[in-house]
């Protein structure tokens, strides 16, 4: 008995330790905070504070007066008014091997986006989901309001 | 208990007040997307995309709707944005900004031009308030390629170990080497390009 539980749990284990290491890698800092600020990755929130790491998954929220600046490894830079909800869903920045990905999730709030290196080497790789409408990003900037749901 | 006339006239009020917040509400409430130009003038594009179809911004302040009736765009103005995005705008962090040190052949050594660019990268460091730096070592395509990417990868060390005095949060340099896989000027193998033999800084 104890034999048949002890290889599941080792997979388990292993599947667990896999995901931990895959949110390891750091994708972007947080460069500027006003007001109410967190940051949200599994279970626990966190104020964002300037200079903080951000990690695949991480969930931004502004309060009524807060907003926030970030960039990410390639140069990509968001800004988020008061607000607002914004969810980096993919992201892989390794333009050795060609590996380039950027989904990012707009719930709710305003969000100023200016591209990186993502867009500019692959552009179909780069979009910004929101709850009625998705944005295909070919270069540079732009602004996003949304309502939510 | 409430006479008759108060309660209606509690029914006309909020007839009148809804009404009077519906045309704001309206204008506020809209989910949509605008173009910018960037900061040196340079125009991208994007595309909107929702279930009743797709729409592509070309022009500076052009906008469309993200929810309701895509392919309709529209010129979106300068006050309109400033009271919807004067918030996010003014919260965006300082663009990063690239710079290329160049080596001599087959080494880890700087050349004197690239060298004496050393401190302006070390100011710009300085000059931000929590900045963080890539480092990217390359090689021209002189000599093996394995021992190519093991030179590059000393190169970017080598640069890194320059601003570990003025960003001692190792968390805020990240090292990175491309061997002679990512050229800035194209050549075929075995060639002598100085060009080529280079560490890219970004400080973020």
């Amino acid at each position: 008995m104890i034999r048949k539980l002890a290889i599941p749990l080792a997979l388990c284990a292993n599947a667990l330790f896999a995901t931990a290491q895959a949110d390891q890698t750091i994708i972007g800092f947080v460069k500027i905070v006003e007001g109410e600020a967190t940051i949200t990755s599994a279970a626990t929130s966190v104020a964002a504070k300037p200079g903080a790491s951000l990690y695949l998954g991480n969930v931004l929220k502004t309060g009524k007066d807060g907003s926030l600046g970030i960039t990410f490894k390639d140069n990509t830079v968001m800004s988020f008014g008061p607000d607002t909800e914004v969810t980096v869903d993919e992201y892989l920045y390794a333009p050795a091997n060609g590996e380039l990905k950027l989904v990012a999730r707009l719930a709710k709030g305003t969000l100023h986006y200016i591209s990186g290196v993502i867009a500019k080497l692959k552009p179909e790789a780069v979009s910004v989901k929101t709850p009625t409408g998705v944005i295909g990003v070919r270069g540079t900037r732009f602004l996003v309001k949304t309502e939510g749901e | 208990m409430m006479s008759k006339n108060a309660s209606f006239k509690q029914t006309r009020w909020r007839a009148l007040f809804a009404a009077s917040l519906l045309p704001i509400l309206n204008a506020c409430s809209q989910s949509y997307v605008v173009l910018l130009a960037d900061e040196d003038g340079s125009l991208g594009k994007v595309s909107v995309t929702n279930n009743q179809g797709s729409t592509v911004l070309e022009k500076n302040l052009e906008g469309a709707d993200l929810s309701g009736s895509a392919g309709q765009v529209y010129a979106v103005s300068q006050a309109r944005i400033q009271q919807d995005f004067g918030s996010a705008l003014a919260s965006s962090p300082q663009k990063p900004l690239s710079y290329y040190l160049y080596f001599e052949g087959g080494s880890t050594q700087l050349t004197p031009e690239s060298a004496a660019d050393v401190p302006k990268i070390i100011a710009e460091i300085k000059r931000r308030p929590v900045p963080d730096i890539s480092v990217v070592g390359h090689t021209d395509t002189v000599g093996d390629e394995k021992l190519n990417a093991a030179l590059s990868l000393q190169r970017a060390e080598a640069i890194a170990t320059l601003f570990t005095e003025t960003l001692p949060d190792t968390d805020k340099i990240s090292i990175e080497s491309h061997g002679e896989k990512n050229l800035l000027i194209a050549t075929p193998d075995n060639t002598d390009e100085p060009k080529n033999r280079r560490v890219e800084v970004t400080v973020r």
